[in-house]
């Protein structure tokens, strides 16, 4: 039988200082798993965007040497548009939970320049290869400047897994990459006066504020050339 | 957000300091302490137990029963039944347990359950009184094994182990894990000499002690908080034997836990306020410096964990709605693990659970002498339990604040 009653008044000042130790440590411990799991992510996406520049640069190279006598060859290895729209997500998912910003600024940066180069090399395809890819390039801005973005990128979204084929080029307006900024002063897209974005730039025409998907449909009736997705699950390679 | 942030770090701190420091303590004393091997040389000294008790007449026969099977001497034993003004037939029932000698039955104005206390220690020569709640059972070998303690000159009260009496609804099953992890809690604190509440069930007092502390005082409709915090003020101890188990009912529905517990902790804030002096004195050890400040903020920390919950539940379905309206998309949940939140405070969430989880077991350990495991709700208890808590703190806060005063039923 247990005895509770021995010399219990006195404060355990050592106990007190242990417990104490014990809780920093698992608070440390909460803490290192949590980086060390975000970590992994930017990892994960790191390892995604070297992959996705791999098959760009190799898409090129195939395209350099065999010119328009390959079109089939290389329509059947251009980059799944679902693959940049899952990146382009895990990237936003990562800026919402914080933490090592400047890594994911340059991730961003990196999937920018990723994106660019696929939307040239797709344009260069449809006219060699007589592709007629869909595009929707998106300027966005987080600095709290764009009510509406959020939004629009979730309609986005859900023209993204209604038609598997659409390539949605997403792109932060404020971010400070040389390509970017270049796309953006060729179809002259403006953040002023505040409250502009989201803008939509469809078949080389910019459309500015928040467009519904019965407003792109209309905008692009191209859309309804692509093939629906049989679920709305994201197609994965 | 930043400062919310900070708070909930603040409070998670506290609550796992707290857990631990119990865990540690509990260990320490486990592997440390020496055991008490013996009741051989125990005097078993003479005891009434009282029984008050108001509208009972479905209960009262069950606790009268099993306090006559307690294996302790008949003529160092008497049952004293103060019937509190019952309207129903709680005293005709009581009456006919009178051929037992060791049974007296009284009838008396209805006072409250401090007032049927003092009545019974105004007719006793009993050098110990104790409480049994007529809802509850008690086991024959309780009243011996609890007997050992007060060979200690310095123990006053001494608490049982108390367990759900035949849980039969959801949330008795739940409550039924709730009392095993008090079953740890109140061996813990005793042994840090901190146990600040004597319950109901088969608490026993040395009545010399509660003579002279004056007897016992309405204290805010929670009497039993209120003698034990006036016991730890005036030096002495209260010790607990899990051993001594005691088998108590417990509210059905949600209604009734709700007002027992909005009641329970009505009374505890009063009392810290009278006893506020108690708080952070190096005079009162353990218990004034870390069970009692300990005690106070966890019913913070979860009236405002729970207050987020709503409010950041709240706001994704109300910005959900209004998104699924301005964009036709409707959300869906992503099974990719990419996005499984691994934030450090889900983590910390985590291994609160597994310390409240392991604490259960050691409950579990010492309340059946290792005889069963954690009850089968505990899966329950761990996921629901602790957003009905938040419900009568919330409650009990305000009332406190504005001293409403809370109703016995």
């Amino acid at each position: 039988m247990e005895s509770p009653v021995t010399n219990v008044r006195t404060a355990r000042w050592g106990s007190y200082v242990v417990a104490f130790l014990i809780t920093a440590l698992m608070f440390a411990t909460a803490l290192y798993a949590s980086n060390y799991f975000n970590n992994a992510r930017i990892n994960d996406i790191r390892a995604t965007q070297d992959d996705i520049s791999t098959d760009i640069l190799s898409l090129e190279t195939q395209f350099d040497l065999l010119a328009e006598h390959s079109c089939s060859n290389i329509g059947e290895n251009t980059i799944l548009p679902s693959e940049l729209a899952s990146l382009g997500n895990q990237l936003s998912y990562m800026e919402a939970q914080g933490g090592n910003t400047e890594e994911i600024t340059r991730l961003k940066r990196l999937y920018s320049l990723l994106e660019i180069k696929d939307y040239l090399l797709m344009q260069q395809l449809a006219t060699r290869c007589n592709l007629k890819p869909v595009f929707i390039l998106y300027f966005y801005s987080n600095k709290g400047d764009c009510a509406d973005c959020e939004n629009q990128g979730y309609v986005l979204t859900g023209l993204s897994q209604t038609y598997p084929q659409l390539r949605v080029y997403s792109f932060d307006y404020n971010l400070d990459v040389g390509g970017l900024q270049t796309l953006l002063s060729i179809y002259n897209v403006k953040s002023a006066p505040p409250g502009r974005l989201p803008a939509l730039v469809i078949n080389g025409k910019v459309y500015y504020g928040f467009k519904t998907t019965d407003d792109i449909q209309k905008i692009l009736p191209q859309l309804k050339t692509l093939q629906k997705a049989s679920t709305s699950t994201p197609v994965k390679k | 957000m930043a400062v919310d942030l900070y708070i909930v770090y603040a409070f998670l701190f506290a609550s796992l300091y707290f857990e631990v420091f119990l865990l540690t303590s509990f260990i320490e004393r486990r592997f440390r302490a020496p055991r008490s091997d013996s009741n051989a040389n125990t005097v078993l000294r003479s005891v009434a137990i009282v029984v008050p008790c108001f509208n009972e007449e479905k209960t009262i026969a069950a606790t009268l029963s099993s306090l006559l099977l307690l294996d302790y001497p008949h003529e160092k034993l008497e049952i004293v039944v103060v019937d509190d003004g019952s309207s129903d037939r709680t005293l005709e029932i009581a009456q006919t347990y009178t051929n037992d000698a060791r049974v007296r039955v009284f009838h008396k104005e209805n006072g409250g359950k401090f007032t049927a206390m003092n009545f019974a220690l105004e007719r006793t020569s009993a050098e110990l009184i104790g409480c049994l709640d007529a809802d509850s059972i008690v086991e024959s070998a309780a009243l011996r094994k609890i007997m050992p303690v007060f060979e200690n000159p310095l123990v006053a009260a001494a608490t049982p182990g108390i367990h759900v009496k035949e849980p039969a609804t959801v949330l008795q099953h739940m409550q039924n894990v709730e009392y095993r992890l008090s079953v740890f809690n109140r061996f813990a604190l005793a042994s840090l000499g901190s146990a600040f509440i004597t319950p109901g069930p088969f608490s026993l007092f040395r009545a010399a002690v509660i003579r002279d502390l004056g007897a016992w005082r309405h204290g805010h409709a929670t009497e039993d908080m209120e003698m034990a915090l006036r016991i730890q003020d005036a030096g002495f101890l209260i010790a607990n034997v899990p051993e001594a188990i005691v088998h108590t009912g417990t509210p059905a529905t949600f209604p009734a836990l709700f007002r027992q517990r909005v009641r329970w902790t009505y009374g505890w804030l009063l009392n810290a306020i009278d006893y506020r002096y108690m708080f952070g004195n190096r005079e009162y050890g353990n218990l004034g410096l870390i069970i009692l400040p300990s005690a106070i903020i966890s019913i913070f920390a979860g009236i405002y964990f729970f207050a987020r919950i709503v409010f950041f539940t709240t706001w994704w379905i109300a910005t959900s709605i209004e998104r699924v309206h301005a964009t036709g998309v409707y959300p869906h949940a992503s099974l990719d693990l990419f996005y499984v939140n691994t934030s450090a405070l889900w983590f910390l969430i985590y291994m609160s659970v597994a310390l409240i989880f392991t604490l259960l077991c050691a409950g579990t350990m010492i309340g059946t002498e290792g005889r069963r495991l954690p009850p089968k709700a505990t899966p329950l208890f761990l996921l629901f339990y602790s957003f009905l808590v938040p419900l009568w703190l919330s409650a009990a806060v305000f009332r406190a604040a504005f001293r409403t005063g809370v109703r016995w039923r």
